[in-house]
């Protein structure tokens, strides 16, 4: 498979006043098309700071991210909103939808900041989107009156409404209770069949247990990967990485 | 209280920008107040200020030389009520030339040695010199006929020789009154000059100044005085209090405007502090979210906020006093200009004292009123949305936009406006007092413009003036009915008139018709040529307690058995004697003053007349009797003074109101910035961030400008409505150019969207992931 993720030697510095902490220490990892790719860690390990970089919303302090053939890192702050708006949907825990906006228009929001995109097929994308995630009964609804399920596929929607290149979800089920965690973990695992890459950072062994492959990483290094069927085998790694 | 204390100072140094804005706040209002409150309270001291330093003569005696000899000079001197005199003041009455026009003049002889009594106050140029011929010039000869230090004056001496004398400055005289036909301004000269002048020492006039030892008793020691001399040896006098009254009278446009901006000013305060320290406390809804949740009273939180709020105010106070005391002289400066003097407002401790005790009540009562309902919030709810919830509700205006095809930005920037309406307030009001300060400011500008347009607004109801020498009255008129460019003209007689009950005043006594001119009538109309009607002054109506349709009834030159009585039938604004004048026809009075004729005739000229002809016609030869002065100098310089000082002070208190905008959107722009990450992340551009935030701003600014224009206007109105009536100007004629009303709302966007520029620039360049690890 090619290459569509390129994460090369990338290190994270984050220095506040005097004191440097090192997030990421000489990371490389590829995603392929069409790979489904989740991050585990403890609390701290850099697997945040890792998603953030590869969706272009920080920079490295050394090393080189591409996507597409895209070198992230040396796009201006212009050209890399525009490049996330077309190339990359984010999943947040929580959910991060805005408040004022009806559940349609958070989810046409990123499609109508694109220039030359109709209005009426950005509506028609929309209404899939919704009737594929079993939201279009909620399209009028504002965030606050739905529940945190149903907030999570309109987010999914949102990311999915450009049809990005890469799609990162960043603890998609930390905010929910475990039917509504399956059903997104369901929906992720149905757009990666239809060909979409992901890489979602999680903490939860059965979540990760979704993806085609999951990679450990503990104090900003990649230590271990395996493929994600293995929920037990997945766990008790976990479990290894915490307490030693 | 220690936990307290130490998060009081972690707030107040660790959040150094916000701290800053919030004591520049407090300096700005403070400063506003201070000037505000300095105006107000010394609106009429600058002539009591210079009364005092000048020492003031109490009562001025003008004697009939015939009638007093130097031995009732010495027992006035004497009498217990006068603590000091003057001495025997030497003058003589004649005609001077400036430039091109003559006029009567006082020449009074002025010792070199400043007198103890009644010092002159030199504002131009330099006192008199020993051994040197020249003048020392009233200041209103300055104001009247543009005589200005440098010039020359030509006076005729008593041999009849004329000579040439240069002025070497401009001095202002406490007890000259502004009764100008009555007493013409003076031209000091020094005592070897005017013995050289007018040898002849029987021809000079006699006056003499009084120190009383009750400045309230002249009415009384005037009447002790004349009891003691010769029946009329005191041909006329002038009380202090009447030159006050009628120097505040000239000044009182500036009182009323002056007042007014102090006024405002002080409103605006209270709300610059109120809106700023609301918007400081519940940007902070979060933060009171968590302390609650740590275990902070509701008392604990209250008194966190008190008291970093009033630390800044004790840091902000005293700097805001002070620059306020430093800049008091400013707005007073034009009341003093235009009584002729000069005036640093005292230290006045009342000031210090309400100062400091308004502004930290105000901080305190808003801080309580932000932190009590901070304090009283839910825990969770606080933590998870802040002060203020998004508004459920969406508004039609960004649908609207949206549909009309508008940019994302634009319309998420429109939207947000609706959907923190608390916040939205909170700057509209901040956009909305500077739309209301400007306002004003252009207001209270325009209406002096339309005073400076229109002098028949001021009492003004002429365009020219002619006075009259030796040339016969119906030659005078001859000449007026075909002097070019004349559309009407009459005469007046200047007469002075008694009541049966012993008030005294002048009456102008006219012969022609003054329908024609533009008097500003306040109530009822003009007298008609022939009648026994008479149009008064409203200073005399209110001070005789008369209105218009009473009788009025008058002793004319002494004589009692022929009392003269006329219909009032109107009111008009009398610009000078405290409006205590009145207007009847000369024909009224024609049997009871043989051989008397109007000197002076008022002018009213066709639009384009062409004044230096009409001049050339009048005053054919330098030596003419006849002398044409036009009304634009009879402007008071009060009006045109007045300008820069309400600018300055405009300047001021929308520069405030622009320190308040930018805080309060930097607070919005701060409780926005969660949005602003999400949207970044789909992918907003930092320019579209920028035209988002800015969207909003303009939209309040617009609002600002919309509601703010209606009511600045209303409120200037009905503030100077209240004001002339308190000092007796009659209605202000109130006036907005529309022009201004047309490009102000596009100011405020500008203003508005300003203000927000630098905070949502910092936004728009916000790390996203700083943002999200915020979360």
């Amino acid at each position: 498979m090619t290459a569509l993720v390129r994460v090369v030697n990338v290190e994270k510095i984050y220095k506040t006043g005097a004191v440097a902490f090192q997030a990421l220490r000489g990371v490389s990892l590829e995603l392929a098309e069409g790979d489904f790719v989740a991050v585990m860690g403890p609390s701290g390990s850099g697997k945040s700071t890792l998603l953030h970089l590869m969706g272009g919303l920080d920079r490295p302090s050394t090393g080189r991210i591409e996507v597409q053939d895209v070198v992230l890192s040396e796009m201006n702050e212009t050209a890399l909103a525009k490049f996330r708006r077309t190339h990359i949907g984010f999943i947040f825990q929580f959910f991060n939808l805005i408040d004022n906006l009806t559940i349609q228009a958070n989810i046409e929001l990123p499609a109508l900041l694109q220039s030359g995109r109709e209005r009426k097929a950005v509506r028609r994308r929309a209404n899939a989107l919704m009737e594929r995630l079993g939201i279009l009964d909620q399209a009028r609804k504002h965030p606050w009156e739905l529940s945190g399920g149903q907030q999570q596929r309109v987010a999914i929607a949102r990311a999915l409404i450009n049809q990005p290149t890469l799609l990162l979800a960043d603890e998609p089920t930390g905010n929910l209770d475990s039917k509504s965690g399956q059903e997104v973990l369901h929906i992720l695992r149905e757009c990666n069949a239809q060909g979409q890459t992901i890489l979602m950072v999680t903490h939860d062994a059965s979540a990760a247990a979704q993806a085609r492959r999951v990679i450990f990483i503990r104090d900003g290094r990649l230590v271990e990967e395996m493929p994600g069927e293995d929920v037990q085998r997945i766990a008790q790694f976990m479990i290894t990485l915490t307490e030693t | 209280m220690l936990a307290v204390w130490q998060k009081i100072k972690a707030d107040v140094a660790g959040r150094p920008f916000i701290s800053l804005l919030t004591l520049i706040t407090i300096v700005s209002a403070t400063m506003l107040l201070t000037l505000a409150l300095a105006t107000l309270l010394n609106l009429s001291a600058p002539y009591d200020r210079s009364f005092a330093t000048l020492n003031g003569a109490h009562l001025w005696l003008y004697f009939d030389r015939a009638k007093v000899t130097r031995r009732d000079i010495e027992r006035i001197e004497a009498l217990p009520e006068v603590t000091e005199s003057t001495g025997i003041q030497y003058s003589v009455t004649g005609r001077v030339k400036i430039g091109d026009t003559r006029v009567w003049v006082s020449i009074r002889d002025t010792p070199l040695q400043p007198p103890r009594v009644n010092r002159l106050l030199v504002q131009e140029g330099r006192y008199l010199l020993p051994r040197q011929n020249e003048v020392l010039a009233s200041r209103d000869l300055a104001d009247l006929y543009g005589l200005a230090v440098g010039d020359n004056v030509g006076i005729t001496r008593q041999d009849g020789k004329k000579i040439t004398l240069p002025v070497i400055g401009l001095a202002y005289n406490p007890t000259w009154d502004t009764y100008r036909n009555t007493q013409p301004p003076y031209l000091y000269i020094s005592e070897s000059l005017f013995r050289e002048l007018y040898p002849d020492s029987t021809a000079w006039e006699w006056s003499l100044g009084l120190r009383l030892a009750d400045p309230e008793a002249v009415t009384e020691t005037l009447a002790r005085i004349e009891a003691l001399l010769q029946p009329d040896a005191v041909r006329s006098h002038t009380d202090w209090r009447d030159v006050k009254r009628s120097a505040n009278f000239g000044a009182r446009l500036n009182f009323i405007l002056l007042g007014a901006f102090s006024l405002f000013a002080i409103l605006a305060t209270v709300l610059v502090i109120v809106s700023s320290i609301s918007s400081f406390v519940l940007s902070q809804f979060r933060q009171v979210g968590i302390l609650k949740a740590v275990g902070f009273t509701k008392a604990q939180i209250l008194w966190l906020y008190l008291g970093q709020y009033l630390v800044l105010g004790l840091v902000g106070c005293p700097i805001g006093l002070a620059l306020g005391l430093l800049l008091s002289p400013l707005p007073l400066r034009n009341v003093a200009s235009a009584l002729s003097t000069t005036f640093r407002p005292p230290f006045n401790p009342l000031i210090v004292v309400l100062v400091l005790s308004i502004v930290p009540t105000i901080i305190a009562a808003a801080t309580w009123r932000s932190a009590r309902r901070a304090a009283k919030a839910n825990i969770v709810k606080a933590i998870a949305t802040g002060a203020e919830a998004p508004a459920h509700k969406e508004f039609w205006l960004p649908r609207l936009a949206a549909r009309l095809g508008f940019s994302i930005p634009f319309v998420l920037g429109l939207s947000d406006v609706f959907a923190r309406p608390f916040r939205s307030l909170s700057t509209g009001l901040n956009l909305l007092i500077g739309v209301v300060g400007i306002v004003f400011g252009l207001t209270l500008n325009e209406t002096l413009e339309t005073y400076k347009a229109n002098p028949y607004l001021l009492g003004i109801a002429y365009d020219a003036i002619v006075t009259r020498g030796i040339t016969p009255d119906s030659k005078v008129r001859h000449l007026l009915a075909r002097a070019p460019g004349v559309t009407a003209f009459y005469g007046e007689y200047r007469v002075d008139v008694e009541t049966p009950t012993g008030e005294t005043f002048q009456v102008r006594a006219v012969d022609g018709d003054v329908t024609a001119f533009p008097f500003r009538i306040l109530e009822g109309r003009a007298i008609r040529p022939g009648t026994d009607e008479v149009m008064a002054g409203q200073g005399l109506l209110d001070w005789l307690e008369l209105r218009v349709g009473d009788e009025l009834t008058v002793i004319v030159d002494g004589r009692r058995n022929w009392p003269v009585t006329w219909r009032i039938v109107g009111a008009y604004t009398e610009p000078v004697n405290t409006g205590q004048m009145a207007i009847a026809n000369f024909s009224t009075l024609a049997r009871l003053l043989p051989g008397e004729s109007p000197s002076i005739y008022y002018l009213k000229l066709a639009p384009n007349a062409d004044t230096a002809l009409l001049k050339r016609y009048i005053e054919p030869k330098p030596e003419s009797d006849l002398n044409l002065t036009l009304a634009g100098q009879a402007i008071p310089g009060v009006v045109v003074y007045l300008q820069l000082a309400l600018f300055a002070l405009s300047g001021i208190l929308i520069g405030i109101a622009l320190v308040s905008v930018f805080n309060t959107s930097l607070l919005a722009v701060q409780e926005k910035l969660r949005v602003i990450g999400v949207l970044k992340t789909i992918g907003f551009t930092p320019a579209q961030v920028l035209t988002m935030v800015n969207t909003s701003a303009g939209f309040l600014g617009l609002l600002a400008a919309l509601s703010g224009l209606p009511l600045g206007w209303m409120f200037t109105k009905s503030v100077l409505a209240a004001l002339s009536k308190t000092y007796g100007f009659g209605a202000v004629e109130v006036t907005l150019n529309m022009a201004y009303g047309a490009a102000l709302p596009l100011l405020m966007i500008a203003v508005s969207v300003a203000g927000s520029y630098l905070p949502g620039k910092r936004a728009a360049r916000i790390s996203i992931v700083q943002v999200l690890r915020g979360e």
